[in-house]
């Protein structure tokens, strides 16, 4: 086994992922401060994009480098990133600016939430206090991944670091709350899960009609406010436009 | 403007073009043509641009009415394509007019076959692009009832392009993955050396393939933090049975990649019926990126080989067999560098 440590937490690792693609591994777990290198890496990159880079994907412990090769020369992105990356401790760097935190309602239990009880027997908590503290934290989005706009969200404590089902659910609907590992999923789209489902939100960061598809960015940050059923059916997803973060 | 009524269409079809890039930070891959060639090929054909949409049909056909003068073209894996049940070539400009049928048999050689219109195909661009993605819900989606609408009405039928020889290659490149280290060195020279044999779990977002030295096992367990995924790559699920990811894959995943298909070579990945056997070559990146040139060179060139057809239909089904037996041969020549 390679040590942990030295795995966990940096100096970042380049990969090759194809002729086309640079994967700037900053960890290989979940972490803060690594998704927080990832973050600034990201928005450094966009800041200043290399000619010939198509696209960044900023995931929990990596960015993504898309790039067209025979427009910029692998090996000459290589030392611009390797250059860049040299530039700062990324691991230590502000959050980036322009994030933005979102109110985002939430049915917790019942129907909305089939598998609270579950969930908080796993924590050792009541379902109320399960409830406050998972409305109670501002969690930050790690990545948008697995379907269009599904948000990965962390800042919970070590209390819901709890397994993955092993079985999958076929279908659960978009704006499920789903926790597992520490981690909140919402997805904007049907989509299968082993996750746990513990609330339902009307919140979508999706809708492919609107002139702002995604609502949430990677970085951007999320309080959940418990809702009735009434109050949810009122919510307006277009209309939510989120706050900006100095 | 004329278009295609669709009478009936086969599972699976959707309307392709290049795809969408830089939304894959959202949660949005790329998508576009799983066959970038066969597109290529039909624009080229009826001098369509570079972002025109086909309609992509997964193995079984369909049928279709003409709502005015139209001139169309197929590409991809061969299908029987009639026009008020005559039988017409494959890989060249067809014109119909106004109530003509149009009947699109299975797929022979291959899995993904291409209607191509004059113009393209006009439906709604969705995030930059029209294709399809049946499972984001996004884009047009090609059903009974459903009219493509051409972006041009006619055009000058009987140009076309030769068979190409991608059908029938064996051997595909493919460049280690960033995850390759997680699998012990035998492992990786089992991968290295396996023949793989295509299952029938595949659509857009990934062939499941079948090695011949048993289930791909890592030490570390088969689950590493979710990152972004390339298309190509090469996934181990925790079967220990690798998946080749194409167009429609997930944009995040969270099992580990051994290796990454080239670019040069996923659409004949793509185009591998079921029960294909097949060997990956391991090569650089400088080899991958070389292939990719002058695959980009040959798509490049295709508009100047469009030319008249010489052949009556009827010598066409010979004319394919030529050419499917001189490509086993053609296929192990492009080794890379």
């Amino acid at each position: 086994m390679t040590d942990p440590v030295r795995r966990e937490f940096g100096p970042p690792v380049l990969h090759d992922a194809g002729e086309a693609g640079l994967l700037v591994a900053f960890g290989t777990v979940y972490d803060p401060a690594i998704n927080r290198a990832v973050m600034a890496f990201d928005a450094a990159l966009r800041a200043e994009m290399p000619a010939g880079v198509i696209e960044t994907v900023p995931t929990i412990a990596s960015v993504l480098i898309r790039y067209d090769p025979l427009e910029l020369e692998p090996g000459r992105l290589r030392a611009t990133v390797e250059e860049r990356l040299a530039a700062r401790d990324w691991y230590d760097a502000p959050p980036p600016p322009g994030r933005r935190l979102w109110r985002v309602p939430a049915v917790y239990g019942g129907a909305a939430g089939p598998d609270l009880a579950e969930a908080a027997d796993l924590a050792g908590l009541s379902e109320e206090q399960l409830v406050e503290d998972h409305a109670g934290a501002r969690l930050s989005v790690l990545m948008l991944g697995f379907a269009p706009g599904c948000a990965y969200l962390g800042g919970l404590g070590a209390a819901w670091d709890m397994p993955r089902r092993t079985g999958i659910a076929p279908e659960v609907p978009a704006g499920s709350v789903l926790v597992a590992i520490r981690q909140t999923v919402l997805p904007s789209t049907p989509m299968p899960t082993g996750w746990r489902r513990i609330a339902t939100s009307p919140f979508r960061s999706f809708d492919p009609g609107s002139e702002r598809p995604f609502l949430l960015a990677p970085g951007d940050e999320i309080r959940f406010e418990p809702v009735s059923e009434a109050e949810a059916a009122r919510f307006d997803p277009a209309a939510a436009r989120g706050e900006v973060l100095e | 403007m004329s278009g295609l009524e669709i009478m009936e269409i086969g599972a699976g079809a959707t309307v392709q073009d290049r795809g969408r890039a830089g939304w894959q930070r959202y949660g949005v891959t790329a998508g576009g043509a799983v066959d970038m060639v066969a597109l290529a090929e039909g624009q080229a054909i009826l001098g369509n641009g570079r972002d025109d949409a086909a309609l992509e049909l997964a193995v079984m056909g369909g049928r279709f009415r003409a709502t005015g003068p139209l001139l169309v073209a197929g590409s991809g894996a061969d299908m029987p394509l009639k026009v008020n049940g005559a039988a017409q070539t494959w890989r060249a400009g067809v014109a119909l007019e106004a109530g003509d049928e149009l009947t699109l048999g299975p797929a022979r050689g291959g899995v993904y076959g291409y209607l191509h219109v004059a113009g393209g195909i006009r439906s709604p661009v969705v995030l930059g692009a029209r294709s399809t993605h049946l499972r984001a819900g996004l884009g047009l989606v090609p059903e009974a009832g459903v009219t493509l609408e051409a972006g041009r009405s006619g055009g000058t039928p009987g140009q076309g392009l030769p068979a190409p020889d991608y059908f029938s290659r064996r051997s595909l490149r493919a460049m280690w993955g960033p995850q390759s280290a997680v699998f012990p060195e035998e492992v990786r020279a089992g991968f290295a050396a396996a023949t793989f044999r295509v299952t029938s779990q595949r659509d857009r977002q990934g062939v499941r393939l079948e090695p011949d030295c048993g289930p791909l096992e890592s030490a570390e367990g088969l689950t590493i933090v979710s990152d972004a995924v390339v298309l190509g790559d090469v996934q181990v699920t925790g079967d220990g049975q690798p998946a080749v990811l194409l167009a429609d894959r997930q944009p995040t995943g969270g099992y580990p990649r051994i290796a990454t298909v080239i670019g040069a070579d996923i659409h004949v990945l793509a185009q591998m019926p079921a029960g294909t056997r097949f060997r990956l070559e391991m090569v650089s990146r400088d080899a991958a990126v070389a292939a990719l040139g002058r695959l980009r060179a040959e798509i490049a060139a295709l508009p100047g080989r469009v030319a008249p057809l010489r052949r009556d239909p009827h010598d066409m089904d010979d004319l394919l067999a030529h050419t499917l037996i001189g490509g086993v041969v053609r296929g192990d020549e492009d080794d890379g560098d």
